[in-house]
């Protein structure tokens, strides 16, 4: 892999740290819709290769289980897209402490899923580009994949980058055994200028 | 007075914008809403957009609005979940099929310099070509599943089909402790006779017309299909033992009762047939119809023309 | 004679921005620590008169650190320093003896009014 595609350790360091001052305004918003407190990750990120995302994407999730995916793009100073991958139980949890009783229909539930991926997707990218001062828009969400295995989610075979930075936090329920991940991805070129914009960040501290 | 490219283009283009304030009444109003509404600018502006359309869908578009002005985010809607906000007709009004316009929205927050919301823009697109294509591309898919779950001389359901339906029953006996399922193998007598003597275009007929001499007496659950040769299988959910049997005899009858015309030829066909229930200690597919096809032998053996159950203990353990 | 504040972040950034974030002329003696298990070590070593803690770190979070100060019997003056805004959080820490919430990204105005409420700075 090229080096200059490698975050440096503070580079690494104060990603990790935007992520988390983003993803708590994600969860705060989160927590303001489901009437309940949020649980935050600490933020994972690492480089990985194309024929290889498939794993990543196992790893971070946990479980081989069955899930459904939102997915998003963004663009401006940096471009990527953004999944948000929820499980069996969270698309069920979700319609349920959102009031729907056993009646939510398969669109009002879509609907849900991509609501709450918006809000999530939204507030944490959203929060890194105020902390970046990067500037981005959002194209609109949709259903990825419906009741798929986590490992299948992403066809390595249809992927035209090669190296892509996966950044990665879940937001768990306290009450629930409710979990969702937030996963944004970057492919190469993408993760230059992040790497120039976190330099800028921390030589302006 | 020449306008700017911007509001020449936010005015011309062949998609709907409009802005709204924190009290929904609209700020700015495009000519293609201006034209679909019948409603022009100098109408609306300044008035509430729920005033000037009472048929939105009020309480949940407040809460998609107000989302974007409080968490200062984009917001989305697809025709695909709420096919339309706004009664508009659509440009394919003969061929559509479709009632109203389709419209996906994008909902952006404008800031003022102290980053503040103070006004929502939101763009209408036509997804209406979208959704028919969708629509058609559906039926296509649904045709391409349908003939591919197909035996091609009967028409019933192939072997394909009925494994993977078998296979689901299971799962939903497991799942809501439904109630046992029951399958019939059915296979008709001296086939290779039939064969020999009538022919085969003729064999292929009285298939056929047994298919045909079967499905009137189903129940709209009861799956039907053609398991290899002269072999058929039913699969019957939510049925015992008892309730199969009874089935699978006037299936029996259904098939033996007249004499199958083919040309000049009369053909008398009777048929063999096994019955089990898919019970404890039963976990898999291949068991039951494994069970199914000892009571098949068991007609057979004792001389055809009849139906037999799988070994009558069995009943009792469910 | 200088104030021992220890700052516990297990980012190294956040611990720099705090640290500038931090009122000028304030004579101060600065311990920093990576995870809870090292902030209650330095505490135990006496380097934490006034502690700025964040919540979510690996191995032992800043709950799991307040909540072992206030078995020990609390003796630190203890600012939660945290991206969970949300309105529960800043409960559950006061609740367990935490003094004063403050958001990330910091905002020095409102460490030092803090600090002054409290009368532990000039």
């Amino acid at each position: 892999m090229n080096d200059q595609l490698l975050l440096t350790p503070d580079q690494r360091d104060a990603l990790q740290e935007v992520t988390n001052i983003a993803m708590g305004q994600a969860g705060a918003q989160l927590a303001q819709i489901l009437e309940v407190f949020v649980q935050l990750s600490v933020p994972r990120i690492n480089i990985t290769e194309s024929s290889s995302i498939a794993t990543s994407i196992l790893q971070l999730v946990g479980t081989p289980q069955s899930v459904t995916a939102v997915r998003q793009a963004f663009s401006g100073t940096l471009r990527g897209e953004a999944m948000v991958v929820y499980d069996q139980n969270g698309c069920r949890d979700l319609a349920d402490l959102m009031g729907y009783e056993d009646d939510i229909d398969r669109d009002s539930e879509r609907e849900l899923l991509l609501d709450v991926g918006n809000v999530l997707v939204g507030a944490c990218l959203n929060g890194i580009a105020e902390l970046l001062g990067a500037k981005l828009s959002f194209s609109a969400p949709t259903i990825m994949a419906e009741d798929v295995e986590v490992g299948r989610l992403i066809n390595p075979q249809q992927l035209t980058w090669n190296y892509a930075l996966l950044v990665e936090v879940h937001f768990t329920l306290e009450v629930r055994d409710f979990t969702c991940h937030l996963m944004t991805l970057m492919p190469e070129e993408s993760i230059v200028a992040l790497k120039s914009a976190l330099d800028a960040f921390m030589e302006n501290l | 007075m020449t306008e700017s490219p911007a509001d020449f283009i936010v005015s011309e283009i062949n998609a709907g914008i409009f802005m709204l304030d924190r009290q929904y009444r609209v700020l700015l109003w495009n000519r293609f809403m201006a034209q679909h509404s019948d409603l022009d600018a100098e109408t609306v502006i300044g008035r509430n957009l729920f005033e000037l359309f009472p048929d939105l869908p009020q309480k949940w578009l407040v809460k998609k609005i107000d989302s974007v002005f409080v968490l200062k985010n984009f917001a989305f809607t697809s025709w695909e979940q709420r096919p339309y906000l706004f009664r508009f007709r659509h440009n394919r009004p003969i061929t559509g099929g479709i009632d109203y316009m389709r419209q996906n929205f994008t909902f952006m927050p404008m800031r003022n310099a102290q980053g503040e919301v103070e006004a929502v823009v939101v763009t209408l697109l036509d997804a209406t070509d979208s959704a028919i294509y969708q629509t058609m591309m559906q039926a296509a898919m649904r045709k391409l599943e349908e003939s591919s779950n197909r035996d091609g001389l009967t028409g019933v359901f192939n072997r394909r089909y009925i494994d993977t339906r078998i296979f689901d029953e299971i799962q939903r006996i497991g799942r809501y402790q439904a109630a046992p399922f029951s399958v019939v193998l059915l296979d008709l007598d001296h086939f290779k006779r039939i064969n020999d003597t009538y022919g085969h275009l003729a064999g292929d007929e009285v298939l056929r017309e047994v298919a045909r001499r079967v499905l009137p007496g189903l129940r709209e659950p009861d799956v039907f299909g053609r398991y290899g040769g002269e072999e058929f299988i039913l699969i019957l959910p939510q049925t015992d033992l008892e309730g199969a049997r009874s089935a699978a005899e006037r299936i029996r009858f259904a098939i033996g009762a007249e004499a199958i015309v083919c040309g000049e030829q009369h053909i008398q066909v009777t048929a063999s047939l096994g019955v089990a229930s898919f019970l404890p200690p039963f976990s898999s597919a291949a068991e039951v119809t494994q069970a199914a096809d000892e009571a098949l032998y068991q007609s057979k053996h004792n001389g055809r023309n009849r139906v037999s159950v799988y070994p009558a203990q069995q009943s009792q353990t469910g | 004679m200088p104030t021992p504040i220890l700052v516990v972040d297990d980012s190294v950034m956040a611990r720099k921005m705090l640290i500038k974030a931090l009122p000028a002329g304030w004579d101060v003696e600065i311990t920093q620590a990576g995870n809870g298990v090292e902030a209650l070590a330095a505490y135990r070593a006496g380097k934490a008169e006034v502690m700025f803690l964040d919540l979510t770190m690996p191995e032992l979070d800043g709950y799991g650190v307040l909540e072992t100060l206030q078995a020990e019997g609390l003796n630190s003056f203890v600012i939660v320093v945290s991206a969970d805004i949300q309105p529960l959080a800043r409960e559950r820490v006061k609740q367990l003896g935490a003094l004063a919430f403050v958001k990330k990204p910091v905002d020095p105005a409102q460490i030092e009014a803090i600090l002054r409420e409290y009368g532990i700075a000039l």
